[in-house]
This record gives structure tokens, sequence and C-alpha cells, in this order.
């Protein structure tokens, strides 16, 4: 609203000189805001409209500082006349808090009043008009393009790679900054992200949204754009190396000598207007940078290092430092500096006699967008396996130092803990707790009596399940399975002799049979030989001979000739070559003495 | 002579299991120390010595009184063990060894027996009756205490349970000091317990203690 009257206030005056005197020039002066706080700036401008060959002085005021820090070309259309203007814009500082009358610029124009207010103290001087002071719009910085950087053909864009070093070695990794320059209304857009020319060089944590700030560079106003990003080397050698960013721009399409406008006004705006221009896609490329990649010297390479190069330190320390054994504690290792932290790698305590160790944990801690420089956790827990004061030993962390070119190790203080014994080992006989301080406690009240102390165990385990008392039980089943065995081979034996006995049995009886049934065909020469077939191996049996071998003459000479048994034998041979008859007698006298034979254990 | 060569072995190895051992584990000094443990607040001990007692003398009333009342007063739920238990511990381990020994040899002179003679039948199966039953007791005897050989006592207050066996693994839940826990596998300092409810996870070795020390 402010502008707008202004603007209205400006041009209102214009027409008033105009009228006036329309050969003067006319030149006035704006200051915004007309009220700021001290440590602020504001926009003083001074507007010729004419010309621009009148000489404009800048003012003088005590306790202010005026910079200029740009110009501009217009053209304003006045009832169909066309009015150049030039305007210089200046940034006005003040140094101390007050009212400041800036006089005018040429002696019919009128002096202007920065109210300039204390910032700490917040006591502002009251405004005339009760309102409060806009907050300032950004002022553009001046400069020029940066060293070593060239502008494109039609001075629209450049491209900056910045590296902060020209030797590096492999693995390392560089914090680069790439810087894209655009002037105001020649680009018409970026078409890609940056990008480095040599594929031997890779852009970690490129920045998605660059920094955008403005600058006056050379009197014109640029768009910087800022990527940062760590550089990885891959190879060792000697590289050029550059960065280049793809742009669209807008070109002319007519000579400039042709461009009457351009001519007069230098403004895109005229141009895009008129049509002068057209669209281009094109790469701008950042000038060549010679960068030389080292390979890590191998002399003096620490075995425990994991490739980290950079400048670190380290500090321990473990927590609690008093636990019982078996209680887990945490060892931490911090590792703090700049490099490549992703390299960065320890497995810190490892096979301690007395100390269980478990692999640790790292965590990284950075406010660095890059990830370059900030604080590495490891945290290790251990677990103590002895009672006693336990002394843990110092850590240590190798790294390539690139500054001083060589191996370097860090290292940690050891760190002492106490370790008490744990309270769940009672197989050694533990001391009873006091009970002193605590027989308030809820578990005493209702405790019945301690017990007289009685003969001890060396074990727990029950007896059938240690394994030398299970020898007795063995020892038991083995011995009576040995007399179990004894037993019954002697039953065995037993069993043996008179299944014997049941086979002769079965023969007499087969022998009996047949005698029975040659008794009642009346062949008495069957008769005999069945007889004498059932007593041979009776007989050979008692008196220790083959069957073959009990004969007549055998059998008189061992019971005599009166016996019966001797007669049976005379009379099968008689009766196998005689045909003598028996009557049923005779058969059944004999009968009689075969069964007593076969039945009887005694000799006959 | 066989029958007494065997029987002076089993009187000197008796002789040699009863001699006392200063040092050992006694039911009387497990308890009283369960008690001390119990009068100094720490009921997670208390329930693990007396865990220990009755394991050598299960039928203790005064270990089986206090083992109750620590566990009510801890809040712990109570234990009422079943009729197979109550019969299979009705003697102490170490003598329902020794009567599974006298079992077997009861049984094996009977065999023995009827091996060598068919007389004094009803006797012989009386013999052998007695006998059976007696390794029939010590095998029961090592069934119901078998669970117990494989379970701890958690020792301190809200144990974490984690879900995998490092100091930093994710607690699953926590348990009360002087719970009673199934220890199903033990790694690199964690064992894997099983609560009675049938959750598991991985406890520190040094917030629990087995009932049969290690």
């Amino acid at each position: 609203m402010r502008r707008i009257l202004l603007a209205a206030l400006g041009v209102l005056a214009m027409l008033v000189a105009a009228t006036a005197s329309a050969d003067d020039p006319l030149v006035y002066a704006t200051i915004q805001p007309a009220q700021i706080l001290l440590g602020e700036s504001a926009q003083f401008t001074i507007t010729n409209l004419g010309d621009g060959t009148n000489p404009i002085n800048i003012p003088v005021v005590s306790g202010l500082k005026f910079e200029i820090i740009g110009r501009t070309r217009e053209v304003q259309i006045i009832n169909g006349t066309t009015l150049p203007s030039t305007s210089i814009i200046m940034r006005v500082t003040p140094q101390i808090a007050g009212i400041f009358t800036i006089p005018a610029v040429t002696p019919k124009a009128q002096p202007l009043v920065l109210q300039v207010n204390a910032a700490a103290s917040g006591a502002s001087i009251p405004h005339p008009s009760g309102s409060s002071a806009p907050i300032p719009p950004p002022i553009l910085s001046g400069g020029s393009i940066p060293k070593g950087v060239r502008l494109t053909d039609d001075g629209s864009a450049y491209v900056r790679l910045s590296v902060p070093k020209r030797e590096v070695y492999v693995g390392e990794s560089v914090p680069v900054e790439i810087e894209v320059g655009m002037r105001s209304g020649f680009v018409a857009s970026i078409n890609g992200m940056p990008k480095l020319t040599d594929d031997d060089f890779t852009l970690n944590s490129l920045s998605h949204q660059p920094e955008r700030t403005e600058k006056l560079i050379n009197g014109e106003p640029f768009v910087l754009l800022t990527w940062r990003s760590t550089l990885a080397v891959i190879k060792p050698g000697a590289f050029a190396l550059s960065a280049e960013v793809p742009l669209t721009v807008k070109i002319r399409t007519r000579p400039k000598q042709q461009s009457s406008l351009d001519d007069r006004f230098g403004d895109p705006f005229w141009q895009n207007l008129f049509g002068a221009t057209v669209p281009k896609d094109i790469n701008v490329t950042s000038p060549a940078q010679e960068l030389t990649v080292h390979e890590l010297p191998a002399e003096g390479r620490p075995v425990d290092f994991h490739g980290a190069i950079g400048t670190f330190s380290i500090a321990s320390d473990v927590s609690p430092i008093k636990a019982e054994v078996g209680d887990p504690l945490t060892v931490r290792m911090r590792i703090t500096g700049s490099g490549n932290f992703d390299r960065v790698d320890s497995s810190m305590l490892d096979h301690l006699d007395q100390w269980k160790t478990y692999p640790p944990k790292s965590s990284f801690n950075t406010s660095d967008p890059l990830s370059f420089s900030g604080m590495k956790t490891f945290e290790q827990p251990v677990i103590a396996s002895k009672p006693g004061v336990q002394e843990l030993p110092g850590l240590t962390f190798s790294y390539f130092d690139p500054n001083t070119r060589r191996y370097e190790t860090a290292r940690s203080a050891p760190l002492t803990v106490s370790i008490s014994p744990a309270l769940a080992d009672s197989r050694s006989a533990p001391e009873p707790p006091s009970t002193a301080s605590s027989s308030e406690n809820k578990y005493a009240a209702g405790l019945r009596a301690d017990h007289v102390e009685t003969s001890a165990v060396s074990s727990l385990v029950p007896l059938y399940l240690q394994p030398r008392f299970l020898a007795v039980p063995s020892i038991v089943v083995l011995a009576f399975a040995a007399g179990w065995l004894g037993a019954r081979r002697r039953r065995g034996a037993g069993e043996w002799e008179s299944g014997s006995d049941r086979i002769a049995s079965r023969a007499a009886k087969r022998a009996l049979a047949q005698m029975q049934a040659a008794a009642r065909a009346g062949d008495a020469a069957l008769f005999f030989e069945a007889a004498r077939t059932a007593l041979q191996p009776l007989l050979a049996s008692r008196w220790q001979l083959e069957p073959e071998q009990i004969t007549t003459a055998e059998v008189e000479g061992r019971v005599g000739a009166d016996n019966d048994v001797r007669q049976l034998f005379a009379l099968a041979d008689e009766a196998k070559y005689s045909g003598r008859k028996l009557n049923a007698t005779d058969f059944a006298r004999w009968l009689r003495i075969v069964r007593r034979q076969l039945m009887s254990d005694k000799t006959p | 002579m066989r029958a007494a060569w065997v029987f002076c072995l089993l009187l000197g190895t008796l002789a040699a299991y009863s001699a006392s051992e200063p040092e050992g584990y006694s039911a009387a000094r497990l308890y009283n120390l369960a008690n001390s443990y119990a009068r100094a607040g720490k009921p997670g001990m208390a329930i693990l010595n007396y865990e220990r007692a009755s394991l050598l003398s299960p039928n203790d009333p005064d270990v089986q009184a206090n083992l109750r009342y620590v566990r009510a007063s801890a809040h712990l739920p109570a234990e009422t063990p079943d009729t197979f238990e109550r019969v299979a511990t009705v003697a102490s381990p170490f003598w329902v060894s020794w009567m599974g020994v006298l079992g077997l040899m009861l049984v094996g002179a009977s065999v023995i027996l009827a091996q060598l003679s068919s007389r004094h039948r009803l006797l012989r199966a009386a013999v052998t009756l007695l006998g059976v039953s007696m390794v029939v007791l010590t095998l029961c005897n090592a069934l119901a205490l078998w669970p117990r050989l494989h379970q701890g006592v958690v020792i301190a207050a809200g144990t974490p349970v984690r879900v995998s066996p490092v100091p930093m693994g994710d607690p699953l839940f926590t348990l009360p000091e002087g719970e009673k826990v199934k220890i199903s596998a033990e790694h690199e300092g964690f064992a894997l317990i099983e609560t009675r409810a049938g959750r598991s996870g991985w406890i520190a070795d040094s917030n629990f203690a087995p009932i049969m020390p290690r």
C-alpha cells in the first residue's frame, strides 16, 4: 500500500513537474522503508527522468552510510510520450538510532526522513501515522565474477567447481562446492543436477535442494545456486576435473547491432517482449581443475586399518563401573573428527580373558549435511565372568591422515571396573545375607524356624542320575543276568537228557507196537526181530557200545546164558531161520519181558 | 559266592554314598539359606533355595510351608502338586535310588530262583512284584523330578525377557522376581525360557538361577 502510494506520488510529481517545465529534467528520490531498526538497511533510490546526463550527487548524512548497489534503466510512457529514466539504487545503513533527514537531491526536490529505532530496547520512536514499518526487502550485494570462472558467450551463466585441495588419496572424501550463476532473465530452466565430467570421481550426498542467493555481478543481477557434496576418488592418477550443468538459455535471434532496444536498455525484458530470443539447451561447464590422486601407502599400514581417511580422535568410557558377575556392561568408543566416516569401523574389544564380548553397534551423529564431520559412537556389551577389580584395555583406532601423509593410531586410556560376585552363584556355599536391617520385611513374618544342620551330599542331582551311581544297578543287572544265564544253562542240560529219554521212549513204543502187530499176525520172526531192534540201542547205551555190537554172544557174555534177554536174542536168531511158531501166551510173555526191559533203567 | 560278592559291593557303595560331605548340599542348609534370603527381602533367592531343599527333602513340611508363604508374599500363584507327583516323591531321591537297586536285586533273585526250582511259586511272585514296584517307584520319581531339573527361578525384580539373546535385544515382557520358568536352551550368557503361560524369550543368566546348580 505504501509502495503504491509512493508510486502515485511520484507519478503525480512527474506530471506537475512536466507541466511546470517540460524542458527541465526531473530528479526525485525515494527511501523504503522510512522506519527501520538499528542494524537494518533501507533502500534509497534516485530516479532521473531524462537522458541521465545530469550529475547526481550522493547525499552525505552523519550517522548514515550510503553504498551504491545497482543501476537500472527504464522506459516510461506518459501521455503517449516515451520517457526514459535511470535509477541509482543505494543501501542506507544507519550507524546510530535516531531521526535522520536526507537532503534533497535537487534544489526543487523535498528532503526525506529516515527513522532508526534502537533494536535492543524495542522502544521505537512513535510514527506520525501510527503504522509499523514494513520488513525491508532483501538488498542485492554487489561483486564481480569469481576468479577463474568464465561466463558463457552470451553472458547468461557460469559454473564454478570449488575443490579445496589439489592432492587427494584414493578413498578419501573431499567436500566440494558447485556454484551455478544464472543471469536473471537469461536462463529459462535448469535441466538436471550438476555432474562431474570424469567417471573416476563420484559425488556423494549431493544436495537435491541447492542454496539460492541473488547477487549483482558486474552490475548485473544473477541468481546463484550452490550445491555441496563430497568428492570420492576411485583410482589414482592425474585428472582434470570439471563440473557441468544442463541449462536452457534464451539466445538472441538478431544480431546485437540490429536490436536497438537492447542497445538502448540492455534489458532482456525488451528482448522477450519483442520476440528477439529463442530457448536453447546447453551444457555449462566449469573450468577444469588439476587434481592428483595418490594411492594409500602400503608401508606402515596398521593391522586394524579399515580405510578411514581424515583427522580423528577417540575417547572411551564404560558404564556402569560397578557390576556383578554376569551383568552386562557397555563400553563406548567415540570417534570425532572429519573424513570418510562410512569407513570408520572398529571391532573394539575382542577375545578378552575373563570377559565375554559381543559385536559392537555404531551410530553416527552429525550436523553436517555432507556427513563429512561429526561423531561416530561404538557401543559394545561386555560381561565379566570373574569378580574383582578388572581393567579393560585401552581402545585403538587407526586411520590415514592426509595432512601428515601417514597412518595414525589414536588410543584411549584403559578402563577400570569393579566386579562383585553374582548373587545367583550359590554353588560355593554362599554366606547367608544379613538380616539385621531387614527384619521388618514382609517375607520374614510367617517363616518357620531354621533347621539343624545335617549331613550333606555333593550334588543336588538325584542319585539315580549320577553317572558313578549308575554303575551300581548296572553291576546288579549284569550279575543277575549272568546268574540267570548260568541257571538256564544248567536247566538246559537236564532238559537235553530228558529229551534223549523221550526219544528212546518213543522208539521203544514204536518197537512194542511192531511186536504187538507181529503177535497178532503170528509172525514169530518179525516179533523177535522187532524185540531185538528195540533192545539193541538200549543195551548199547548202557554198555557204551555201538548198537551193531549188541549180539547174542555179547549179551551172553555180559548177563549170562540164562537171562531172558540172552534167550530173546537167541530165539530171534532161531526164528529167523527155523520159522518157529509161537502161541499167544508165548507172545504175551515175551512182550512183557521186552516192555519191562525198555521201562527199566537197570541192567538186565 | 557270586551273590555274596554283589552284596558286599552294594554295602560298600552305600556306605560311601552315606558318608557326609561338609562342603556339599544339605536340605537343612538350603532351607536355612532360603530363610535368610527371605528375611533379607530377596524372594527370588529364597524360592530358589527352597526349591533346591525340596529336591533333597521333598516331604519336609517346613520347606513346603515356607515356600508357599514366600510365593504368596511375592504375589506369585500357588503351586499344588498332583497325585502322581505326591506319590512319586514320597521319599527323597537318595533313598528312592537305593530302593530301585534293591528292587532290581529282588526281581533278579526271583528270576534266578525260578530257573533253579519250581517250588515256592507264591513267594517268588510276591518278591518279584515287590521288586518291580520299587523299580517303578524309582522311574516315577525320575519322571516327576525331571521337569524341575530343567527349571530356573528369576532372582531379579522386573527381569526383561528379550526377543534375542543379546543385551540390546528388544524386551518382550518382564518377569517378577521368584517366577519359576522352564529353560529350553542357552546361548552366550542368555537362556531361552518358557513361562507357565507359554510365553517364551531370552533372559540374561545374571537374572535367573537354575534349580539344579551347574
